[in-house]
């Protein structure tokens, strides 16, 4: 598939801020099934200092600074890309959990996956949640394709529920939350088992109903999961969906959990109260109705 | 000494055949020849000293009473320079090793990917810092400072107890132990053939300056500290002072086009070095810790770009990870390819197998520290057998998370008693420093040692601040050594640019405020003596003084209109008085005395010694002040006036006059002003008792009675005083000496070049003392018995105060311009 995504965040502020710092990660990565053929970063005001690097996992940072007093900041990042499907692991790979959850310790670049990260406890509620998907000796995809289903067809989707600040536990709790507390709930669930799972940052395509058109910004960025399947790499699922990432899966980049990978994130001086617009925008290229009509604001 | 008897461990001063060790003899002799009494004399001196300079480690809330103090034995601990030698080698080494792992793990890895260090060692490690990730360059030296804490084992061997990379904190202590100690026992120290600190500190200079990358020739060099709620801001003033670089906290600088600036009167100024002493997570809230507001955003980018050095490197703290002091003997092994020179303690990691079996093995007699974050090491002997049997099945089951390590059996130093009548031996620790050195060229070259350092009592492993006691350390030398001046002789031409305006804008704040508060606190202390004098004299003839009344509203700002309140008796006014000497008093000394000290403390690296140590003294007579009866109170507050004064005599003397100086006389004159300009209103127009008592009150608060009494020769007359207090340009104590002097220092002041215009605070002086220049004079003069006068004082009092109110905020305003604290866009921080 072809897609531009546009992915616009503006902040209004309610006093003007003379100095902001920030990162973005909003560039889509390099993958075996995902070619990027374009992609820019539009910032205004034009910030003073721009760099490019790679961070820890080896995501794309743009770090910008703008220097001149402003009222508003906004951020666009437009990319076109292609996705294919994603490969699948072979079934000889597949064994038992177990073995999978003694085999990331001894590879040091999986444990960092295993452990503990700043938004994401390993704890006994969630291998209690987790464990009858786990039953000794299954299979490690069916144990986690189970796991991921569970969290699809228990837990309510609701925006209103949950913040940043919103711990694992509490979404075990109330059974409900966003996409990222889905995210880290399955990987909360697979680390307390032993097992190597990361936090992945994107796009999702949304289909309009049927018999719709499609309305421009309102998707948003999406976030699921990946596990670590040994003698193999990482295999992605996403609990929001209930499904395996395919070619409408975007991949932006990934880390321990979202505190690696934000979209945006920033210092400023100044500024008092802002508001922020978040509009997101996964277009397929050559269906027609392109940029035609411009639809409502979707705020995060 | 008799009495001295150490058990069967290693003991620093009695060998195991029960001699004295040889490199005693020299010193002892001479605390012999001292005698006890003197001896005692001169460890006072020290303490006095030592508490007097204030860098001691102290708590952020400065009630004088509650502030710890440690006391420095007039003993050293004395190291020999074989011994030295020695140990001096294995730190040096140690500093290199450390420096191959900073390395190592913020760059290749390649000790993780050859499995000689475990992954655990960087991913359970919270002072591993992801963004500090290939964050050095190639030719960077990576460590700077590096302080060791030691100890020697029962056997007499010299074991490391802890790696200190984060800001290590200590050096200003030595150098202050060292300087007390110097002062105290002058001869006991000149004879010393005894290797001084100095050289250490100005190489450390040197240092610091070849981490510039853009300024060669005269880099600015900043000392990042938290500012003076911090426990150690005393040492970093100290140190600031010492090494001359600017004392700087995270809201004085801003990162602009990736480099590091220093917000002054002048405008941004470029800083080239940053001598670090905030902890790494705080230093970037934009890539690190979010919530951070110590620390300057942008600054890894600033780094990253080659825009300012930063000593330590943020990210160094991982270092200090027990997995990584677990697996220090086999990375000295395969990254420098040497034995480690001084065994650590023995350390496993319960996450290997070995380490596992090891821990097992020996549990009841070894100690275990968690992997989480801020735990503390448990010793399984000091457990409850219940409590013993639980680590044991935590750690069976989460192996990963523990390291054991061995217990140490401490050697002994001869400790004096208080009272120095006697030795006894303790266990004790040392704090050692490495610090990188640099050729000519700013090439790094190899890294040296501190001569010296900091020895506290304690069991091994003890922290240095919980420490009641500490010791100087003496490297003893063959020969005698040369005395290093703190004034460093420069190698190249000095650079003569200090105009003053290179102040930090928030320096000449506190520098205004120590000025109003201290005035403030004068005017207020001057008033309660005379309300205490009055209060005084009512208990001896009984008799109310209305007077006292009037002083009483003066002082307490928050009352009714002195015509409102009833003649009290004196045991009310007793109270009202002594109330504020109180703590919680709005208003009260105390009060008036913390912000002052606040202001103070912040601004300690401008002030001089001697400035400081009247500073101090004032700190402790004010301790007493809650505690105090009318008696004590008034001879506290008496003492308080004279220190207040030499104080600021002092600072007017010291301190060069530039900005920071006149920012602080404006503060003192302002405040004085307003003062004077509201005891006058009282005196001559609110007062319903006014009169000759009052009027007294008027001079003698001034101190301008002797004055009145020399030109005038008469009666008092409220025309008289209003010429001695108004109008007199020539009195100190007149407001129009006070518009004239404060007219002077502000059109002095650094202004936005370029502009016609005068500025709002020029402008306010112009109206207040132009008023005072108009006034009718022939009407004032009828003042006694003409309504007509009154209503013209009360107006041109008015004229006088309105425009003196505004000038606080109007030089605040065009000043000090408070930035707003960094905020983040999205709050980022994990609970």
């Amino acid at each position: 598939m072809r897609y531009r995504v546009r992915h616009t965040t503006r902040y209004d502020y309610a006093s003007p801020v003379s100095l902001c710092h920030n990162e973005a990660r909003l560039t889509p990565r390099v993958l075996p099934w995902q070619k990027i053929e374009t992609t820019e970063l539009t910032i205004e005001p034009r910030p003073a200092v721009v760099s490019e690097r790679a961070d820890f996992f080896g995501n794309r940072v743009t770090r910008f600074s703008v220097q001149e007093i402003h009222l508003a900041l906004s951020v666009t990042a437009s990319t076109a890309l292609q996705t294919q499907g994603r490969p699948l692991p072979p079934s000889e790979v597949d064994k038992d959990w177990q073995s999978a959850a003694s085999h990331a310790p001894r590879l040091p670049e999986l444990r960092q996956f295993q452990l503990d990260s700043p938004f994401i406890m390993r704890e006994s509620a969630l291998r209690a949640f987790a464990i009858s998907s786990f039953p000794p000796g299954r299979p490690l995809l069916e144990a986690v394709g189970d796991l991921n289903r569970r969290i699809f067809e228990t837990f309510t989707y609701d925006p209103e529920f949950s913040t940043l600040a919103t711990p694992v536990r509490e979404v075990l709790r109330a059974r409900r939350g966003v996409c990222q507390d889905f995210a880290h709930l399955m990987i909360g669930s697979l680390r307390s088992l032993g097992l190597a799972a990361r936090y992945v940052s994107g796009y999702l395509e949304t289909l309009p109903p049927p018999g719709r058109p499609r309305l421009i910004g309102a998707d948003a960025s999406h976030a699921w999961v990946a596990v670590h399947v040994p003698n193999w790499g990482w295999l992605e699922y996403d609990p929001t969906n209930g499904n395996l990432p395919g070619e409408r899966h975007l991949v932006l980049g990934w880390g321990r959990d979202y505190g690696d990978v934000p979209p945006l994130k920033g210092i400023m001086n100044g500024g008092g109260v802002h508001e922020l617009e978040v509009a997101v925008d996964v277009a397929p290229i050559g269906d027609g109705d392109e940029g035609s009509r411009q639809g409502a604001l979707n705020g995060i | 000494m008799e009495s001295y008897a150490p058990g069967s461990a290693h003991d620093a001063l009695i060998a195991s055949d029960g001699s004295v060790r040889q490199r005693w003899l020299p010193l002892l002799h001479q605390l012999a020849q001292l005698g006890r009494e003197a001896l005692v004399q001169r460890a006072d001196e020290v303490q006095h000293l030592l508490h007097e300079n204030g860098v001691t480690y102290n708590l952020p809330n400065d009630e004088a009473g509650s502030r710890r103090q440690w006391w420095l034995d007039p003993l050293p601990l004395v190291i020999s320079p074989q011994e030295w030698q020695q140990l001096e080698q294995g730190l040096r080494q140690r500093s290199r090793l450390l420096a191959a792992v900073l390395k190592d793990i913020y760059g290749p890895r390649r000790m993780l990917a050859e499995g000689v260090l475990p992954a655990d060692a960087l991913y359970a490690n919270p002072a591993f810092l992801l963004p500090c990730d290939q964050l050095l360059s190639e030719d960077d030296p990576g460590l700077l400072l590096h302080g060791v804490d030691l100890t020697r084992d029962a056997r007499g061997h010299w074991r490391v107890l802890a790696d200190r990379v984060q800001s290590p904190s200590g050096v200003g202590f030595a150098l202050e132990n060292r300087i007390a100690m110097a002062r105290a026992l002058p001869d006991l120290y000149r004879r010393a053939p005894l290797r001084r600190l100095a050289g250490f500190l100005s190489a450390q200079h040197h240092s610091l300056s070849s981490l510039s990358r853009l300024n060669f020739d005269h880099p600015t060099i900043a000392l990042l500290a938290p500012g003076p709620g911090h426990d150690s801001h005393f040492e970093h003033a100290y140190l600031a002072n010492y090494l001359n670089l600017a004392l700087v906290e995270g809201s004085d600088l801003v990162v602009r086009d990736s480099r590091v600036w220093m917000r002054t009167l002048g405008g941004l100024q470029p800083v080239d070095v940053l001598l670090r002493h905030i902890g790494d997570a705080w230093s970037d809230p934009l890539e690190l810790r979010g919530d951070s507001l110590i620390g300057v955003p942008g600054l890894l980018e600033a780094i990253r770009a080659g825009g300012v050095g930063v000593a330590n490197p943020p990210g160094v703290g991982g270092l200090e990870h027990p997995l990584i002091a677990a697996h220090l003997p086999i990375l000295c092994e395969r990254l420098l390819g040497e034995t480690l020179q001084i065994e650590g303690v023995e350390r496993h990691w319960c996450g290997q197998p070995d380490g596992m079996a090891w821990a097992m093995a020996g549990f009841e007699t070894l100690a275990f520290q968690s992997l989480d974050e801020g735990s503390v090491l448990i010793s399984v002997a000091d457990l409850s057998e219940e409590a013993a049997s639980q680590l044991r099945q935590s750690i069976v089951a989460h192996p990963d998370r523990y390291v054991a390590q061995q217990l140490l059996e401490a050697a002994t130093a001869p400790f004096f008693s208080r009272d120095c009548a006697e030795l006894t031996p303790l266990s004790f620790n040392v704090r050692c420093f490495t610090q990188a050195v640099f050729d000519a060229d700013y090439r790094f070259r190899a890294y040296e040692t501190m001569p010296g350092g900091v020895a506290w009592q304690g069991a091994p492993g003890s922290a240095m601040r919980s420490s009641q006691c500490v010791k100087d350390v003496w490297i003893t030398a063959d020969q005698p050594q040369p005395h290093v001046s703190r004034l460093r002789r420069s190698r190249q031409p000095l650079v003569v640019t200090r105009d003053g305006a290179d102040l930090p804008s928030r320096v000449a704040d506190s520098l205004f405020w120590v000025g109003r508060y201290g005035e403030r606190l004068e005017g207020r202390s001057r008033l309660l003596r005379e309300a205490l004098y009055r209060l005084l004299e009512q208990d001896q003839e009984g008799l109310a003084d209305e007077t006292l009344i009037d002083l009483l509203h003066l002082m307490e700002p928050d009352s009714a209109s002195p015509d409102a309140l009833p003649v009290e008796p004196f045991v009310a006014h007793r109270e009202r008085l002594l109330a504020l000497f109180q703590e919680s008093r709005d208003g009260g000394l105390p009060m008036l005395i913390s912000r002052m000290v606040n202001n103070c403390r912040a601004v300690r690296d401008h002030l001089g010694d001697d400035a400081w140590r009247v500073f101090n003294q004032l700190r402790q007579e004010s301790a007493r002040l809650p505690y105090a009866g009318i008696d004590q109170g008034r001879r506290s507050v008496e003492t308080l006036i004279t220190q207040l004064a030499a104080f600021f005599g002092l600072c007017n003397e010291t301190m060069p006059h530039h900005f920071g100086w006149r920012f602080m006389d404006i503060g003192r004159f302002l405040e004085r002003a307003l003062a004077t300009l509201r005891l006058l209103r009282l005196a001559l127009i609110d007062s319903a008792h006014a009169g000759e008592s009052l009027w007294d009150v008027v001079l003698t608060t001034t101190d301008n009675a002797t004055a009145y009494r020399r030109r005038y020769r008469s009666e008092l007359h409220p025309a008289a005083i209003l010429d001695l207090l108004l109008f007199d340009e020539a009195n100190p104590r007149s407001v129009g000496y006070m518009f004239k002097r404060l007219e002077r220092q502000i059109e002095r002041l650094p202004q936005p070049s370029n502009t016609p215009y005068r500025s709002d605070e020029a402008r306010l002086l112009i109206k207040a003392r132009s008023a005072l220049h108009l006034a009718d004079l022939a009407l004032l003069a009828r003042l006694d018995d003409d309504a007509e006068a009154k209503s013209a004082l009360s107006e041109l009092l008015d004229a006088l105060t309105a425009p003196l109110e505004r000038l606080s905020l109007a030089i605040e305003h065009s000043h000090f311009s408070h930035v707003e604290a960094p905020r983040q866009l999205v709050p980022m921080q994990a609970q």
